[in-house]
């Protein structure tokens, strides 16, 4: 049976619906359960926040050891290659290398921590640890516990441009640090100037950098969104040649051979080794920072998940 | 400390952002890349105001001290800046009254019994008696208003003009009768904007048709670069030349005042933060006013609009010599609402708020929409406009095809008899405004009713002259298509629509500037 609808009841469904709308858009707007986020031209309006020292050496005790092990291999893996398909290579570079070592991968996704880690073999992924923004990872109990016992992750201020200690302690006691060196997720996917806290780390500690490549991590999760997008995309990690510090070299020096070795890697990654061996020098990093052209085309380029090729070929 | 304005770039975090129209507001994104131009937090107010006005009064700029002008047997005319300053009105007390009544006290003192206060209204509407009372307070009302000696200034009345001379240019100076003979002529002004004060005062404020006809013109306006800027203003030139040829013949007693940007209630707080830093109050807040006037009758709205009060606190106070005074108060208004901005962009987008000058306790008008958004909000720059010209100018507003008939009648006429023949402010000027300044029955409605004088919709449309010359594209959003296709305009439902509309002039990508006033800012634009 049809019941008529009186004129009042038209208002109250107007009126609820414009509620609707209007609470639906400011839960939006104002993130509603989620963090809070301040538009990047406000930030130095912010008060500064004090300097994070969050305790997470207990994070590297036996104990918590078992249980990130278990969070990895157990939780982290499989769910990672449920929600996208990474696809490994160059792993045989670690075989020459002994010893910690620091990562250096560039940043576009928050998949690339769980990327590299579950890329690594097993012994390597057991000790490595991971360098976190500290007024992102660390600014609640919660989120740096977490963060913590499932990565391994230490503070790293990025905004202070104070050099934290504790990835120097970290090799020292054999530990290997992940470092990603732009400091940021990438905001267009395309790699953005590396900070130099990486190559002074390596060059103090006297220890090689082994370049990471991560390519499709921001198609498959770019900034803003918090699950990767549906489809299971292709992911690739690569490991490059690693960048052994020479004496007496200064970290802008180091720093420029780390940026080389990460476009190089890609490069290799996205072509052959033989055709990224080839290249006229420079030409791999400009590659990897992008096409200079308009916002929407970089990030258009950037967000095409990566071609994955079938069997290996012999160069690669 | 308060903070300084700013120029927000609209990112991937920014949430929507308030823009004002008319009696109400939306929450908008704007494209990303968008710059947003917030005013400089409010600054504190004056906490002992009444001591800070002697403390002027006694240590005047470029003159005598008050008290030391005032003497037995002479003639005392004070003047005020009339119900079109504040915006909103004041919360009482009003700044004008705690002024008037300490140079009332002083003349007390020194004996003055021949004191006139005359309310600078020009050619603006005649205000009532609680209108009056409310600027004035209770206590000056009580004791001038009956025996006749606090008036509107009235522009139309030969036997209460003088004609004081003419400036170096030709121009016609005839002010006020009492006030042009008095000994003592003490103008208690109050600054919003940098625009108001200085010589604007007398000789704009207590004048006649025909001395105003010199500066507000289509030609002076259009070359007025900008209002906010009295040096470069050929309005403002004008009616310098004007004063400095007053103070020859006349004793002036400047007080400008100026106010913070407090300019909305408690309740309405969250309009003047910026929108990220909104807690959960400030939403609930939003949210209850948003969508209270949304089922709220147009009438109870209005109400509601009208009677806001703003809570604006003294930021400074300078009493003497009107140039000098002047400098001062305009340094103290750019410390409250300058903010420096990078060049210019493609399309500048303004919200219109529910207030001008013209409408307090009345309807916003078409035309007076159009004066706020293209008159003054354009206007507020420095240096250069905020818009590059044959840009766009975007702004939000209803227009509902409303008119005060008490207030406003010659503007209804103009809207259907004027602007449908044209809307370009030399070809109106030169075929209807002799006819519409000098009608008797606007002349009669303006001298006994409570009407804006018959020239008026004419001034206001030369307001947005500059602007009108300047852009090539001028769209509302949300506004009667009707009435803005009346003056010129075209109308789109959304920012997006209007975007598409204007990108036949400015591109598929153009740079975007949003003002977000109120609370008051004045764009310091380097080009």
């Amino acid at each position: 049976m049809n019941v008529p609808v009186t004129a009042a009841g038209k208002v109250v469904v107007g009126m609820t619906s414009g509620l609707r709308k209007d609470v639906a858009m400011v839960a939006r707007g104002w993130r509603w359960g989620r963090r809070p986020m301040v538009p990047r031209s406000a930030e130095p309006f912010m008060q500064p926040k004090e300097s994070t020292t969050f305790p997470t050496a207990w994070a590297r005790k036996p104990v918590a050891n078992a249980v990130r092990e278990v969070v990895q291999k157990a939780g982290l893996n499989p769910l990672l290659h449920r929600v996208v398909t990474p696809v490994v290579g160059g792993l045989d570079v670690l075989d020459t290398v002994s010893g910690p070592v620091v990562f250096v991968a560039n940043h576009t996704s928050h998949l690339d921590t769980p990327l590299v880690l579950c890329s690594l073999p097993d012994g390597w992924r057991r000790k490595t640890a991971v360098a976190a923004a500290a007024d992102y990872f660390f600014d609640t109990w919660w989120r740096a516990t977490s963060a913590s016992l499932a990565f391994n992750v230490f503070p790293i201020e990025r905004r202070s441009g104070a050099l934290s200690s504790t990835p120097a302690e970290l090799l020292r006691q054999g530990w290997s640090v992940l470092i990603f060196p732009e400091g940021t997720r990438s905001p267009d996917g395309w790699v953005r100037k590396f900070k130099l806290g990486a190559a002074f780390v390596a060059a103090e500690a006297g220890v090689p950098v082994v370049p990471v490549s991560l390519r499709g991590s921001f198609a498959a999760m770019p900034r803003g969104r918090n699950w990767p997008v549906p489809g299971r995309q292709a992911v690739t990690v690569r490991f490059g040649r690693p960048v052994l510090p020479v004496r007496g070299e200064g970290p802008r020096d180091l720093a420029r051979r780390i940026e080389e070795a990460v476009a190089r890697t890609a490069d290799e990654d996205a072509t052959t080794w033989w055709e990224a061996s080839r290249r006229p020098a420079g030409a791999s990093e400009a590659a990897l920072s992008g096409p200079k052209v308009s916002s929407w085309r970089r990030s258009w380029e950037a967000t095409a998940p990566p071609e994955v090729r079938g069997p290996r070929q012999v160069w690669r | 400390m308060s903070r300084p304005g700013f120029v927000l770039e609209v990112d991937d975090r920014t949430p929507p952002l308030v823009v004002h129209e008319g009696e109400g507001f939306r929450l908008e994104r704007f494209p990303l890349g968008t710059r947003v131009v917030y005013p400089p937090e409010s600054q504190p107010g004056i906490r002992d105001v009444a001591g800070a006005v002697r403390h002027a009064l006694e240590h005047p700029e470029g003159s005598e001290p008050l008290r030391a002008l005032l003497r037995p047997g002479m003639r005392l005319t004070i003047a005020f800046d009339d119900i079109s300053l504040t915006l909103p009105p004041m919360r009482k007390p009003d700044i004008r009254q705690v002024v008037m009544e300490e140079v009332l006290t002083a003349a007390a003192a020194a004996g003055v019994d021949d004191v006139v206060i005359v309310a600078a209204n020009a050619l603006h509407r005649r205000m009532t008696e609680a209108e009056l009372r409310d600027i004035v307070g209770e206590r000056v009302f009580r004791s001038f208003y009956p025996s006749g000696d606090l008036y509107n200034h009235d522009a139309e009345d030969p036997d209460n003009l003088t004609h004081v001379g003419t400036t170096d240019r030709g121009e016609d100076v005839e002010i006020n009768r009492r006030a042009a003979e008095s000994d003592l002529l003490v103008y208690v002004n109050v600054n919003m904007v940098a625009m108001d004060g200085g010589h604007k005062s007398v000789p704009i404020g207590l004048a006649s048709y025909r001395s105003l006809r010199h500066h507000h013109n289509s030609r002076t306006m259009v070359h007025s670069r900008s209002f906010m800027d009295h040096t470069k203003s050929h309005m403002h030139q004008s009616a310098w030349r004007m004063g400095r040829m007053l103070a020859e013949h006349l004793k002036i007693f400047t007080i400008e005042t100026t106010v913070n940007n407090d300019v909305f209630p408690d309740r309405y707080s969250f309009l003047m933060k910026r929108e990220w830093e909104w807690g959960i109050r400030d939403q609930a807040s939003m949210l209850a006013a948003k969508r209270g006037l949304a089922m709220a009758p147009n009438k109870l709205r209005h109400n509601l609009f009208q009677g806001m009060r703003a809570p604006y606190g003294l930021t400074g106070v300078n009493a003497g010599e009107t140039e000098a005074v002047h400098s001062r108060t305009v340094a103290t208004v750019h410390r409250q609402q300058v903010v420096d901005v990078e060049g210019q962009s493609d399309v500048l987008v303004l919200g219109v708020p529910y207030l001008s000058p013209y409408n307090v306790n009345s309807v916003m008008n078409p035309v007076l929409a159009t004066c706020m958004g293209l008159g003054y909000y354009f206007n507020s720059y420095l240096g250069a406009p905020v818009v590059r010209r044959g840009g766009a100018v975007i702004l939000y507003h209803p227009v509902p095809w409303e008119f005060s008939q008490l207030h406003h009648p010659s503007y209804v006429d103009f809207f259907e008899e004027v602007l449908t023949v044209s809307t370009d402010p030399a070809v109106i000027e030169a075929k209807f405004e002799a006819q519409y300044a000098t009608d008797p029955w606007y002349t009669h409605l303006y001298r006994t009713s409570n009407a804006y004088h018959g020239v008026h919709p004419f001034y206001m449309w030369y307001w947005a002259a500059h602007a009108m010359d300047h852009v090539g594209d001028v769209i509302w959003v949300g506004a009667n298509r009707k009435t803005v296709e009346r003056m010129g305009f075209r109308a789109a439902s959304t920012l997006r629509d209007a975007l598409e509309m204007a990108s036949s002039s400015v591109g598929r990508s153009p740079s975007i500037t949003y003002l977000r006033n109120p609370p008051h800012l004045l764009a310091n634009v380097a080009t």
